[in-house]
């Protein structure tokens, strides 16, 4: 056994070694001077600011989305919902990339791409279009763990919420969605996760144009391309940042769940 | 007059079952498991598939989805929402008709007077014990203002000691709020003690529907099959002991039974409960008798064990197993126990 975890301890050694070795590789390729005037940079801001607003629609979308696709997939059997399940668990195994052409493809060169387009929603090369990629990827993401958090939640808490006089939708968001909220918190987090470090299928759709459908990791892609290091550094570490953010969330969201968890088991 | 009439109602489990719950009155239906006592309260509650009719006073239900029925319902494993306060779980359940926040904290805590838990307003489900959840429960169906009140197995997870004390809670309240219950239980002495009237359900058919104290003296065969063939003692010489227990003497033995405040002149105690060896049992000498074996018979993997006690006779059962471990045969001597908890006047 002694033989076998010191194997074990030598893996969890190199792997931290590995993830260590670039953070260090991103901190100190620049200095805080650089890196204060990247950040202070117009550029960097822009990338910032259209980050933050487009995973936060897309956000809302995922939510809109999500929210009850996965509360019907808990509570529901019907006919070819193991088709649907399947299909909406695609985009979480599909490389962002290919994501990106279907989206370019849908939007562009179909006829519901030249209608919208019509009407004046224009999603190609558009910001809007960073945010129908990320949307695509994070609405799975949303679905999924709201699937599974509602799944947790007895659906007799309903019925007793029923009998108490409580209309369907008003059980809804007094009940179910309050007693489910720890797993779809987590499943939102971990979507605006996705949708921020998003590049590929925001690459895709909404191509990269300086100061114009530049995020966050469009920046990095876009300014490590022209030599521009400090700048491209900084919205790294920025995005690293965020991340460091979502990771405690998510723990934090976690211990709050263990410390529920006694409270489902009783009930 | 009926406020709930229930007309050939059927599905999967019931068969056209036919019965109306009086104002005023507690209801109990008992019967084994699967007897489809629990099938009986979703289809009330509207949360079970049925055909027939259902009439709340004389408004037909048929169709009515659950939160328009009127029917509060106070589950076997109580439901709580966790996530809100005991005032929150309370508050929820007033719907629109009570208006105003103030007007429904101040509903919430007059109920939670009633049950005796006025200090537990703030705190969550999870910090009570297991008779404050059943109480606040309670107060919660009540709270929705429910036209009848459906309880299933409302006291089965509770300590002996408990769960009398909320049945008489239970029955207080009754008295003093008037509103009607229908309740569900296996335990016959339950029904007894609750119930204005009890229907005894059996694989899906409601077999009969009786006042209590006739519950222990039921002739029907299917019944018996699953209420099993209570002892009933013919009991003389009462006498007040004074702490709620009433003295009495059957077969030249004196025993105690619980004071339930009426009179009887019976003794009903099921087989289960009675206790037999071959040896004089330790303890204190409070509800023996001395007997001779005069039958030894098995039922469904179980010794039905006869014992002759002066010119009466009462039957005992137990395991086969501890039939053998005494190797007992008949005409035996054997000394005998009753259990005080399980007697039932009637």
């Amino acid at each position: 056994m002694k033989g076998l975890h010191r194997l074990c301890f030598i893996a969890l050694f190199l792997l931290a070694l590995l993830v260590a070795g670039v953070l260090f590789a991103l901190i100190f390729r620049i200095s805080f001077k650089e890196l204060g005037d990247a950040i202070s940079s117009p550029e960097v801001l822009f990338a910032l600011r259209l980050s933050l607003w487009t995973s936060l629609a897309a956000i809302i979308i995922a939510l809109i989305l999500g929210l009850p696709s996965g509360y019907l997939l808990a509570r529901r059997n019907f006919r070819g919902k193991v088709i649907l399940d399947t299909l909406i668990d695609i985009p979480l195994v599909m490389t962002p990339l290919v994501a990106g052409v279907g989206l370019l493809l849908l939007f562009g060169q179909t006829y519901l791409g030249k209608y919208l387009a019509r009407v004046g929603i224009n999603f190609i090369f558009s910001p809007w279009g960073a945010v129908i990629a990320q949307a695509f990827i994070a609405a799975p993401i949303v679905a999924r763990s709201s699937k599974a958090a509602f799944e947790e939640v007895s659906p007799r808490y309903e019925w007793a919420a029923q009998t108490l006089g409580l209309r369907p939708f008003r059980t809804f968001f007094r009940v179910t969605l309050p007693m489910a909220r720890q797993g779809i918190l987590s499943g939102i987090v971990l979507a605006w996760a996705r949708a921020i470090g998003e590049f590929g299928a925001t690459l895709m759709v909404a191509g990269a144009t300086r100061m114009k459908t530049e995020t966050l990791p469009i920046a990095v892609f876009l300014n490590i391309s022209s030599g521009e290091l400090g700048i491209a550094l900084s919205c790294a570490l920025l995005l690293i940042a965020m991340g460091l953010i979502i990771l405690l969330i998510l723990k934090q969201i976690g211990n709050n769940h263990r410390r529920e968890l006694p409270m489902k088991g009783i009930e | 007059m009926a406020v709930i009439s229930l007309v050939n109602v059927r599905n999967l489990i019931l068969k056209d079952i036919s019965f109306d719950i009086n104002d005023g009155e507690i209801f109990a239906l008992v019967g084994p498991s699967g007897a489809g006592k629990t099938t009986l309260l979703q289809v009330l509650a509207g949360l079970a598939p049925y055909s027939g009719r259902i009439f709340s006073d004389a408004r037909p239900l048929d169709g009515v989805p659950p939160y328009k029925r009127g029917m509060g319902y106070l589950f076997q494993d109580l439901l709580l929402f966790p996530h809100l306060t005991v005032e929150g779980n309370l508050i929820i359940a007033m719907g629109r008709e009570t208006a105003g926040k103030r007007r429904k904290m101040e509903r919430a805590a007059e109920l939670l007077e009633l049950m005796g838990i006025a200090p537990l307003v703030r705190r969550f489900p999870h910090e009570l014990s297991g008779g404050e959840k059943q109480r606040v429960a309670l107060a919660r169906a009540l709270a929705s203002s429910p036209e009848i009140l459906l309880l299933d197995e409302p006291f089965s997870s509770l300590d002996f000691r408990i769960a009398r004390y909320l049945r008489l809670e239970f029955k207080r309240l009754q008295k003093l709020l008037g509103f009607n219950a229908l309740f569900v239980t296996h335990n016959m002495r339950e029904a007894a003690e609750l119930a204005d009237r009890v229907g005894v359900l059996n694989d899906g058919r409601l077999i009969q529907v009786v006042k209590p104290d006739d519950l222990w003296l039921s002739a029907d065969p299917a019944e018996e099959s699953f209420l099993e063939k209570t002892n009933i003692l013919f009991v003389s010489n009462h006498r007040e002991t004074g702490n709620g227990l009433i003295e009495v003497e059957w077969a030249g033995h004196s025993f105690v039974v619980p004071d339930e405040g009426k009179p009887f002149e019976r003794v009903a105690i099921s087989p289960r409960e009675v206790f037999i060896s071959n040896l004089t049992p330790p303890g204190p000498p409070v509800n023996r008798f001395q007997g001779r074996i005069k039958k030894v018979r098995e039922s469904e993997g179980m010794a039905i064990i006869e014992v002759e006690v002066g010119d009466e006779s009462i039957e005992a059962k137990i395991t086969m197993e501890y039939l053998r471990t005494l190797n007992l045969s008949v005409d035996d001597n054997v000394c005998g126990i009753l259990k005080l908890r399980a007697l039932q006047g009637c």
